[in-house]
């Protein structure tokens, strides 16, 4: 936004405090901003902090926030059901796309909001939508994912039952010789040392805007069975660092990858899959936001 | 480079001799930003002591001495200190730290470098050169806040200068307006925990708190009788208020 003056303040505001991986994306990047010299608190609407992951950014309320934003300050936002209550405040709206879902057009509609976008898909579609250039923050895996040695259990199966249980069901009932480990309501520490000690993900989400806990697999060393997610399909490559399936497909293709002789072919997708994950390094997301600060985004900064 | 006044404020119930040898150390610690221009005050804050401090510290540095003759607070009495002393910096000390003669030099440093820095503390450690201070941290439920590493070999631990939640008010350098902004310490607090509720406010309002890492002072922590008893009025409150409205690094 040229000709913006740097704030003194950001607020991100955020819907809750529950165990969704938008909430983590938030808050990562209120941590990375803080990090680097912006300041910025998250704003969650009583002012409780998430607690289910690791993070040191300040948190206020929704109210305390919204009656401290000056001209001066930003209030970043995700969710489009926030958009209409925070039009009329002073500061100005930086809207951080974390999903291309069409409710978030009349936002992207508004000249007077910046926009951030969190992968490619999302900045091909704002700017399509807005007929401006959004700015590509990226994503980031937390350092916790990242593959340590820890002994992975022969036949273990990771997967989140919250959206695609019966898919993941369908796998459960055609291959009773692994051993499925469901995540849910997890801490991102259990989350983690789960997929640590886990030799297959599955990702049964589908259409997820992004699909972060895919990657997170790759980063813990998983053999990554993905349905086709929108953002992530960026980066998710089938036959190379994930197979990608049809949900209707899983339970075979997990079979064959998981048998004896395939040994080479899940070493080979692992492999990639690490490197594909080292794309999204915290370091790498500090570097890229280090870049922009000075420049496209230097309005964040006090 | 903007040449700061800093005035310390040492709050002390007794322990004389002790404070003596505190006193001494903030002097020789004052003598590198005195040399960069820096001004310097120190208060003694004498906290219904008996017998008073006064008379009792003539041989050590200059030292005015604020006289309760009945027992206050530590915010209470840090927050009268601070407003009969207008400075752009304070230090808040502990009667039983002795600062390591560089510990203000790096402190001061991170002021100069950065306007966003509203609190720096720095590293302590126990007479066996464990680690009693070196940032504070947060945990899950009732864990709440509690010193990192504590007790860890101080060699073990790494020197880098950190952002953090919170530092101790046992040695803790304040930008003076913001700390007048916040309107000090909350005296609500009978003992403990004042400066991690007052280091959350800071945070809340968007400025940096800082850790120090390159010195080890020395904190034989809390020396003064009665003082236990009085933390644990303090962390109900502190969990009442603070309990889940912080986010979660230790």
């Amino acid at each position: 936004m040229e000709g913006w003056k740097s704030g003194e303040m950001n607020y991100y505001l955020i819907p809750g405090t529950g165990i969704y991986g938008g909430i983590k994306v938030a808050a990562g990047f209120a941590e990375a901003l803080n990090r680097l010299g912006a300041p910025c608190c998250l704003a969650t609407p009583d002012g409780t902090a998430p607690a289910w992951f690791q993070a040191s950014v300040a948190t206020v309320s929704h109210d305390t926030a919204l009656a401290s934003a000056r001209v001066s300050d930003n209030i970043l936002f995700s969710l489009p059901h926030d958009y209409p209550k925070l039009k009329g405040t002073a500061a100005r709206l930086v809207f951080h796309c974390q999903g291309t879902d069409p409710l978030i057009d009349p936002i992207l509609a508004d000249p007077n909001v910046a926009l951030l976008s969190c992968w490619p898909q999302a900045t091909t579609y704002m700017r399509d939508k807005s007929g401006r250039n959004p700015i590509e923050v990226g994503l980031f895996i937390s350092p916790c994912f990242f593959y340590d040695g820890a002994p992975k259990l022969h036949g273990t199966v990771a997967f989140m039952p919250r959206r695609g249980r019966d898919i993941a069901a369908a796998c459960q009932a055609a291959l009773p010789n692994l051993r499925f480990v469901p995540i849910e309501d997890a801490t991102e520490a259990d989350v983690a040392r789960v997929m640590k000690s886990s030799e297959y993900y599955l990702a049964t989400a589908v259409n997820e805007w992004f699909g972060l806990p895919a990657f997170e697999a790759m980063a813990a060393g998983c053999v990554v069975l993905s349905v086709p997610a929108i953002g992530g399909m960026d980066y998710l490559r089938n036959d190379s660092n994930a197979l990608v399936v049809e949900p209707e497909q899983l339970p075979a293709r997990l079979a064959w990858i998981s048998a004896d002789e395939r040994h080479d072919i899940r070493a080979r997708l692992r492999d990639h899959a690490v490197a594909t994950a080292h794309l999204f390094r915290p370091a790498e997301f500090h570097r890229r936001l280090t870049t922009l600060l000075k420049s496209e985004l230097s309005y964040l900064q006090t | 480079m903007k040449a700061f006044s800093l005035h310390a404020i040492i709050v002390s119930r007794g322990l004389a001799a002790l404070l003596r040898e505190c006193l001494g150390s903030l002097d020789r610690a004052m003598e590198p930003i005195r040399g960069r221009g820096w001004t310097t005050g120190v208060t003694v804050v004498d906290n219904a002591s008996t017998p008073p401090l006064r008379g009792q510290l003539d041989d050590a540095p200059a030292h005015d001495i604020l006289r309760f003759d009945t027992h206050h607070s530590f915010a209470a009495a840090c927050n009268a200190a601070a407003q009969a002393h207008p400075a752009d910096l304070y230090l808040f000390l502990n009667n039983d730290v002795l600062l390591h003669k560089l510990a203000l030099h790096h402190m001061a440093k991170v002021f100069e470098a950065d306007r966003r820095t509203a609190v720096c503390g720095t590293r302590m450690v126990f007479p066996d050169d464990t680690i009693q201070h070196a940032g504070v941290v947060f945990g899950p439920g009732e864990k709440g806040p509690y010193h990192d590493h504590r007790k860890e070999a101080s060699l073990l631990v790494p020197r880098i200068t950190r952002d953090c939640q919170a530092v101790t008010g046992a040695c803790m350098l304040v930008e003076g307006d913001i700390f007048r902004r916040l309107n000090g310490f909350d005296e609500a607090f009978p003992f403990g925990l004042e400066d991690v509720d007052f280091c959350l406010r800071v945070r809340q309002a968007g400025h940096r708190i800082v850790c120090c890492q390159e010195t080890d002072s020395l904190h034989f922590e809390s020396m003064t009788p009665g003082r236990v008893e009085l933390d644990i009025p303090s962390r109900r409150l502190f969990m009442e208020r603070w309990k889940n409205r912080y986010t979660v690094d230790g």
